[in-house]
């Protein structure tokens, strides 16, 4: 039985569904469907709950029923401005609720309010930055975005977004840029390297296959279990192999073999039970001449 | 010496007050300061200033993770003669006199009227109030060397030291009741005296303003004498041993 059907079926009592939420606040997991089903099947707010926590479960309420579009939100939010009718961080669920029912311009006009008032708001910012990116004017997005970064220059989430819209029309040297910015701010998450790696591996050219490789092994010495990263480590060295096979550089040839070779012997490990064999797959995916 | 006896009208009339007192004060203090306080405004420029100098410090202390092409780039962005961020950047000299700032004015004096005046009020009533009395007697015996800090106010030279007089219980009480306030009113409280006490021990260390032109000119310099190191030269063969070693 999922969580999902223990809360659709009102097995917790009132306190697990609170501290479920509770724990979901605390390490930032977005469950948007079972939050949007807890308030739906309990009566959380006559639990045992102080004030400041009550207004935390409204907040996580009014993201959840967003992600799950239901807009009868909007009324828990009109209640919110007439307890807090100067906040700035009601005000922005309200153009979040706008741009859920595609009314781009309306919100455009509450975020730049807010921003007016508050210059240094930057959820603001970022969600008018999502508006574009939810029109489709990327280039617009990117704009607003590279201005955004400019003021806030250690949001590694921005500098993603970045990465990723950058990717979406093909700017690869700009995308590596962004990637690397990421990896400067969290040097030790594997993912980060991983994509720098992807990124180079994609650009091309024996300097960014060195990258790719340099990339790769390092996100996997840092999490051998990286499945994406062995399979872009296999596909860089068989890139590799190929040219030095032309040029003749012995030393990195036979690192380079050894790579893939290593690469080879870790896929077949993790298939060894299956009847697929990833070791196969692998060296049909590689491009050879 | 003679055991002493107390008065048990000192337990009622002197001793629970003076937890009584110290701890109201401490939650009417919280919620004063709650109502002085005021929302500070920070700007934009500061917000950009401090993130700049997280990029640049990360730059300094992460860049061996980025290709020597890459690490040299970013350098050139922030401390090129020419374009440089930091020598482009001008930013004004932090006032040096606080007192030309009317915000930080009345900041210091809200500070002054919550944490330094109930002190001082509080503190004088209630040596005058309670003064020269005997309180408690702590439960194990001290040197002579606590005699000044348990004994405030009773200055015989032949008490025995583990005896504690009103002055003393009631500076016992304002340091002591840091838990019982958090227990209360919730962590990060404004009721703790304490904090305040420590804080003008320290004395010039009072919260200026940082001055971006300093901190600038500083992480230049630290920018302009690193070194790139490149970290992944040896990753290749450190990868492969470590996986031979475990097999």
């Amino acid at each position: 039985m999922t969580l999902f059907d223990k809360i659709v079926s009102r097995e917790l009592t009132q306190n697990e569904a609170i501290d479920l939420l509770r724990q979901w606040r605390e390490n930032n997991e977005r469950k948007s469907n079972e939050i949007a089903m807890i308030h739906m099947f309990y009566d959380i707010y006559s639990g045992k709950i102080s004030a400041n926590e009550r207004l935390m479960l409204k907040e996580q309420l009014i993201f959840a029923s967003l992600d799950v579009h239901d807009l009868l939100t909007e009324f828990q939010i009109d209640f919110l401005l007439q307890e807090f009718p100067a906040s700035m961080r009601v005000m922005r669920y309200k153009a979040m609720v706008r741009e859920a029912k595609e009314k781009y311009d309306e919100a455009l006009e509450i975020l730049d309010y807010i921003i007016k008032a508050d210059e240094t708001n930057a959820p603001a910012r970022k969600r008018r930055i999502a508006i574009f990116k939810a029109q489709g004017q990327i280039t617009e997005a990117i704009k607003e975005l590279v201005d955004y970064l400019k003021k806030f220059m250690s949001d590694v989430e921005g500098w993603q977004q970045l990465c990723e819209l950058y990717l979406s029309v093909g700017e690869l040297q700009r995308a590596v840029f962004c990637a690397e910015e990421m990896l400067l701010h969290q040097p030790h998450c594997h993912f980060h390297h991983q994509r720098v790696a992807d990124i180079r591996y994609t650009m091309g050219g024996v300097e960014n296959m060195e990258l790719a490789k340099s990339y790769y092994c390092q996100a996997l010495k840092l999490n051998p279990e990286n499945m994406r990263a062995t399979l872009g480590l296999f596909l860089t060295t068989t890139n590799l192999l190929n040219h030095y096979k032309s040029s003749g550089n012995s030393a990195k040839r036979k690192e380079a073999w050894k790579l893939s070779q290593w690469t080879q012997t870790k896929a077949a490990k993790r298939t060894a039970t299956k009847k697929i064999k990833l070791t196969k797959m692998l060296l049909n995916l590689a491009i050879t001449e | 010496m003679a055991e002493l006896l107390l008065d048990p009208h000192i337990r009622f009339w002197v001793f629970l007050p003076i937890v009584v007192i110290t701890f109201l004060v401490g939650i009417v203090r919280h919620y004063v300061s709650i109502i002085l306080s005021s929302q500070k405004k920070i700007e934009l420029l500061q917000v950009q200033d401090s993130q700049v100098m997280i990029r640049a410090r990360l730059l300094r202390e992460n860049g061996k993770y980025l290709p020597r092409q890459s690490f040299a780039m970013r350098r050139h962005w922030f401390n090129n003669e020419e374009t440089g961020y930091f020598k482009v950047q001008k930013r004004a000299a932090a006032s040096q006199n606080p007192m030309t700032d009317p915000g930080m004015m009345t900041d210091m004096l809200k500070g002054n009227v919550t944490n330094v005046l109930p002190m001082i009020v509080i503190g004088g009533w209630i040596n005058w109030m309670f003064s020269g009395f005997l309180t408690t007697k702590v439960p194990f015996p001290l040197t002579l060397r606590f005699k000044p800090m348990l004994q405030r106010g009773v200055e015989l030279a032949y008490l025995d030291a583990s005896w504690v007089s009103s002055a003393s219980w009631y500076f016992l009480n304002v340091f002591g009741l840091r838990t019982i306030y958090a227990l209360v009113l919730g962590e990060n409280n404004a009721a703790d005296q304490s904090k305040v006490m420590q804080e003008q021990m320290s004395g010039a260390a009072m919260a200026m303003p940082p001055d971006p032109k300093a901190a600038f000119k500083a992480e230049w310099e630290a920018l302009e004498i690193t070194e790139h190191k490149w970290a992944l030269s040896n990753v290749e063969s450190d990868l492969l041993s470590i996986t031979e070693d475990k097999n």
